[in-house]
């Protein structure tokens, strides 16, 4: 009978938030976009089983995270997906939320999200130690930032000395000894590759141009994909390097030092001059979800200094987190301290992505 | 009850005259309303209306693109390009493996039985180990002939081949089975006339394959059409299809109108070609009519230069099937550095990759989710299609038609997109279902597992139906029995080995299904195509490599267990009959095709 009245109500409060939805459209978006953002109570975590989506599971993350949870009293169930599959995924369920809690999709991502009113705001008990500006920049912030991870353009030092080297991608197509040395994508479906086309294309923003980019800049893109040479599927860069069919290629900066182990080689990255552009892995509520208190509260434990600390203790990341910071590892602090981040408008990169790589897929790729 | 010369609406009424056909019927059209159409309609007129006008973007872009033409173009020229070549070889390796005695039969079927294991990425990868530019078959010729180019294995030729001798599966089991079912006291007569092997052969066995070979036939199309990893592998630039595409594509919400078509036009494609097919197909006998007919023997090649030629290209077959297997057994041992460099050494093959995989804290629990819903898709797809499949092959009217084509929608859209539609439509309550949600349920997995098996379990079992002689069905039916009765004593033990072949192929393909899974999985109870995504995805390390290649040598051992037990004790006990000398019909029912009303063949 309670859970009876319970559904009721339920019912009654879905029916009238859909009716003001429907009654305004529009006003609804920005309402909830000026909502309060929602606090985690306090109290200990109750141990209801949270559904966890995030696309940074992998390499034992899922694993390591769900056995670090339960330590500190929460049972979380982690379900993997890539990047753009996590987003299709949250916003198809929109209507009937599975997910309580999404993690480590970069902000392109998680805006994606926003807009469909997957993600509901709030405000974690550690945000006055993160940098606003790496998370939502709106108002009423819907995600906010975990770790940080730069796209770069990595060389093998035994082709090319530091000097001798690029010193930005657009070297790649202009300068003739490295045409054909390069390797280009064969597809945009990545968040890295994604992040590559952004840093290149917002140097050339352009209100007349196609897209918002000038003609200039939509020959870079041409040249890049008509003188590299194409990734192969499942071959790994860096195996690709080792055999020498190629000298360099895009990466995260969290992957390399595993790779050169793995493969023997040695690689550097170009620090171009406008900088290089980060991808910041955040995190969400998922809007609509019944255990939100208990949501709110694993958000409060995994973004908090000490968790992102062990994280990235752990998977040799970079945290967001300034408190975290100290306790990473020292060489990827001193990396990121000394790394210049490419200033990128995210608002006009995020509003034209879809269709930039829609237009790169169907027109420059060969 | 034939329908050759019988009109439309008198075929309907004596259809909707048994109470069975009434109440499968029924079923079939909710299942179709709900599971096929409502769902699938929902995500496309999302996606091409998406603010409730239609707007011709998606055609505009694509047909202005020079590089989806060109794919697209690819896709089709290989969809064409296989179809024949699936068919040259297929019906090759069934006719040395069943028709001609060749020395060492039984250890050639096993060596082209592998492609019924596995399949995909690691597929290609096998092949290019062997023929790539570091290949082993590579530097051996790079030996011989020093001015030889290395990367001859690439492009349009390398790609047709790979996927040639990987998709004879289905010949493998299908052709092998109507192969079983030919008469060969019609043989034997010809040869007594004076036939050659070849004669008899064009133009006795091979008509009597004919609905078996028009089915297999559309599903290489299928593959061709629908061609991902070979290409993306071996393609290299100037030979990549379509697929890649489509799914980085469906992937975008704002360029999911341009996957849709592009599928669409994919989907048109094989319904035309399905189409095409059905028009052959119809018209024909295609079961043995003799008095008293006979199980196959054997047959001798008598010229002996083509007897040594088949012989040698049988077996230089076997190497080229073979080849691959091994050396993916042998490198999921290895590191994933050596695997993608493609050097080995004998001292880096470790046990470490099996532990690795097996040891992780979620364990066996994804094989045993994956089996269960594999095992019961599979049961239930083939199950409930048995006696529609039948009554689409003896009912030909409009309104059969309609049924057959729409049960072929879930060939049109890519997985992702169907799966989609289900969100779409069941994320609230939907009188379809009697008001339940089904999102977020373990039943909306098991929904979309079943009809994504549909159109292919549907042409394989009326294939099969249509080479069971209906003289059977009619004298019961004079005798009296009724419609189910004939189904479940006649008809049924006559198409069993070819509905447990369908089985456990569908059962094997899913097994590691992730783009219907990872929208649709229950978080609680995620398939192994999930787990194996998470281990192998590439931006996940070194490991990911390897992991991949123990998932697919854990997925042979599975799957190879499967086909043995479907498969191998059928066949033993074929054979056993065989020996016993009672007229080896297989499992077919001797007595009853015996039985038989004597009529001269014809063949269309």
């Amino acid at each position: 009978m309670r859970r009876l009245k319970t559904m009721v109500a339920g019912a009654v409060a879905v029916a009238l938030l859909s009716g003001c939805g429907a009654g305004a459209a529009a006003p609804a978006a920005s309402e909830a976009a000026t909502g309060p953002a929602a606090v985690a109570p306090s109290g200990p975590p109750s141990g209801e089983t949270l559904i966890v989506y995030t696309n940074s599971n992998g390499e034992g993350r899922g694993e390591w995270l769900t056995a670090k949870a339960a330590e500190a009293g929460f049972k979380i169930e982690i379900v993997g997906a890539g990047g753009a599959d996590a987003t299709n995924k949250l916003i198809a369920e929109k209507n009937n939320p599975i997910a309580d809690v999404a993690f480590g999709l970069n902000n392109m991502y998680f805006e994606q999200v926003k807009a469909a009113g997957a993600i509901a705001p709030f405000t974690p008990a550690w945000s006055a130690e993160v940098d606003a500006a790496k998370g939502d920049p709106s108002e009423s912030k819907a995600y906010w930032p975990l770790v940080q991870q730069a796209i770069l353009l990595g060389y093998n030092t035994e082709k090319f000395s530091a000097d001798e080297a690029p010193k930005d991608w657009t070297d790649l197509w202009t300068q003739d000894k490295f045409k054909s040395r390069y390797e280009r994508v064969t597809g945009l479906g990545t968040a890295t590759a994604q992040l590559v086309f952004a840093s290149i294309l917002t140097r050339y923003k352009d209100e007349t141009g196609d897209l918002g980019v000038s003609d200039e800049g939509w020959k870079q893109v041409e040249a890049y994909f008509k003188n590299g040479t194409p990734a192969v599927a499942k071959t790994d860069l860096f195996a690709r390097i080792a055999a020498g069919d190629t000298d360099m290629g895009q990466m995260p900066s969290s992957i390399i030092l595993e790779r050169e182990k793995s493969f023997s080689v040695d690689v550097a990255t170009v620090m171009p001059s406008v900088g290089v552009p980060l991808a910041i892995e955040q995190v969400a509520l998922v809007k609509g979800t019944d255990k939100q208190d208990e949501a709110l509260k694993f958000i409060d434990w995994f973004g908090s200094a000490k968790t992102q600390g062990e994280w990235s203790q752990q998977f040799n990341s970079m945290p967001v987190n300034k408190a975290a910071v100290a306790t990473a590892k020292p060489e990827v602090v001193e990396f990121f301290n000394t790394l210049k981040q490419q200033d990128i408008d995210w608002t006009f990169v995020q509003e034209n992505m879809g269709a930039w790589v829609e237009k790169i897929e169907l027109e420059y790729m060969s | 009850m034939s329908t050759a010369g019988g009109s439309n609406g008198a075929s309907i009424r004596s259809m909707l005259r048994s109470p069975a056909v009434l109440i499968v019927g029924v079923v079939l059209t909710w299942f179709i309303a709900a599971f096929l159409v409502w769902p699938n309609a929902n995500v496309l007129i999302q996606t091409f209306f998406p603010d409730g006008s239609f707007s011709g973007r998606a055609a505009e872009k694509l047909f202005s693109s020079q590089r989806a033409m060109k794919s697209l173009g690819n896709s089709f020229l290989l969809a064409v390009a296989l179809s024949i070549t699936v068919n040259v070889v297929g019906i090759f390796i069934v006719l040395v493996t069943q028709y001609f005695r060749i020395r060492g039969s039984k250890v050639l079927f096993l060596g082209y039985a592998t492609t019924f294991i596995y399949g995909g990425i690691v597929l290609a990868a096998g092949y290019k180990f062997i023929y790539g530019d570091k290949g082993i078959v590579t530097g051996f010729l790079v030996g011989l002939f020093p001015g030889m180019d290395p990367g001859w294995f690439s492009g349009f030729f390398a790609v047709l081949a790979v996927m040639t001798f990987a998709t004879t599966t289905n010949h493998m089991l299908f052709v092998t089975n109507a192969l079983k079912g030919v008469d060969y006291q019609t043989i034997e007569a010809a040869r007594n006339m004076g036939a050659s092997t070849w004669t008899i052969l064009r133009r006795i066995v091979l008509p009597m394959l004919k609905p078996t070979l028009f089915a297999v036939t559309v599903l290489s199309f299928l593959t061709g059409l629908g061609a991902l990893s070979a290409p993306q592998v071996l393609g290299g630039r100037e030979f990549q299809t379509i697929t890649p595409m489509i799914l980085t594509f469906s992937n975008s919400p704002t360029s999911r109108d341009l996957a849709a078509l592009l599928a669409v036009i994919l989907g048109v494609a094989t319904i035309l070609m399905l189409a095409v097919m059905t028009r052959l197909e119809k018209g024909g006998t295609y079961f043995s009519v003799s008095k008293v007919s006979s199980g196959l023997q054997k047959q001798q090649i008598r010229n002996p230069v083509a007897n040594a030629l088949v012989h040698a290209a049988a077996y230089l077959l076997f190497a080229v099937y073979t080849l691959p297997v091994v050396l993916i057994v042998v490198f999921s041992f290895a590191d994933g550095a050596a695997i993608q460099t493609g050097q080995l050494l004998p001292a880096s093959l470790t046990f470490d990759n099996y532990i690795r995989v097996l040891t992780q804290p979620s364990g066996l629990r994804p094989f045993i989710i994956s089996i269960v819903y594999s095992a019961l898709a599979a049961l239930i797809a083939v199950g409930g299609l048995l006696f529609v499949a039948r009554l689409l092959q003896k009912y030909r009217n409009w309104v059969t038609s309609v049924v057959e084509y729409l049960l072929h929608i879930p060939w049109i859209l890519p997985s992702a997109l169907l799966a989609l539609g289900l969100i779409l439509s069941y994320d609230h309550p939907n009188p379809l279902v009697g008001g339940a949600v089904l999102t977020g349920t373990t039943v909306i997995l098991l929904i979309a597992f079943v009809t994504v098996k549909i159109p292919f379990t549907l042409r394989m079992l009326k294939a099969s139906f249509t080479s069971v002689n209906s003289s059977l069905e009619e004298a019961a039916n004079i005798m009296g029995a009724k419609t189910l009765y004939v189904f479940r004593r006649i008809l049924l033990p006559i198409v069993l080995p070819a509905a447990a072949a369908i089985t456990a192929l569908n059962f094997n393909s899913m097994l590691d299904d992730y783009d219907t899974a990872i929208f649709l999985a229950h978080p609680l109870y995620q398939p192994l195509g999930l787990v194996i995504k998470a281990n192998t995805d590439g931006a996940d390390g070194v490991d990911g490599v390897s992991n991949t290649f123990v998932y697919t040598v854990l997925l042979m051992v599975i799957t190879g267990v499967t086909m043995y037990l479907v498969y191998g004790r059928a066949g033993r006990k074929a054979a056993r009959a065989g020996r016993a000398g009672t007229g080896d019909k297989g499992s077919t029912t001797p007595a009853l095709i015996e039985a038989a009303p004597a009529e001269s063949v014809r063949v269309p």
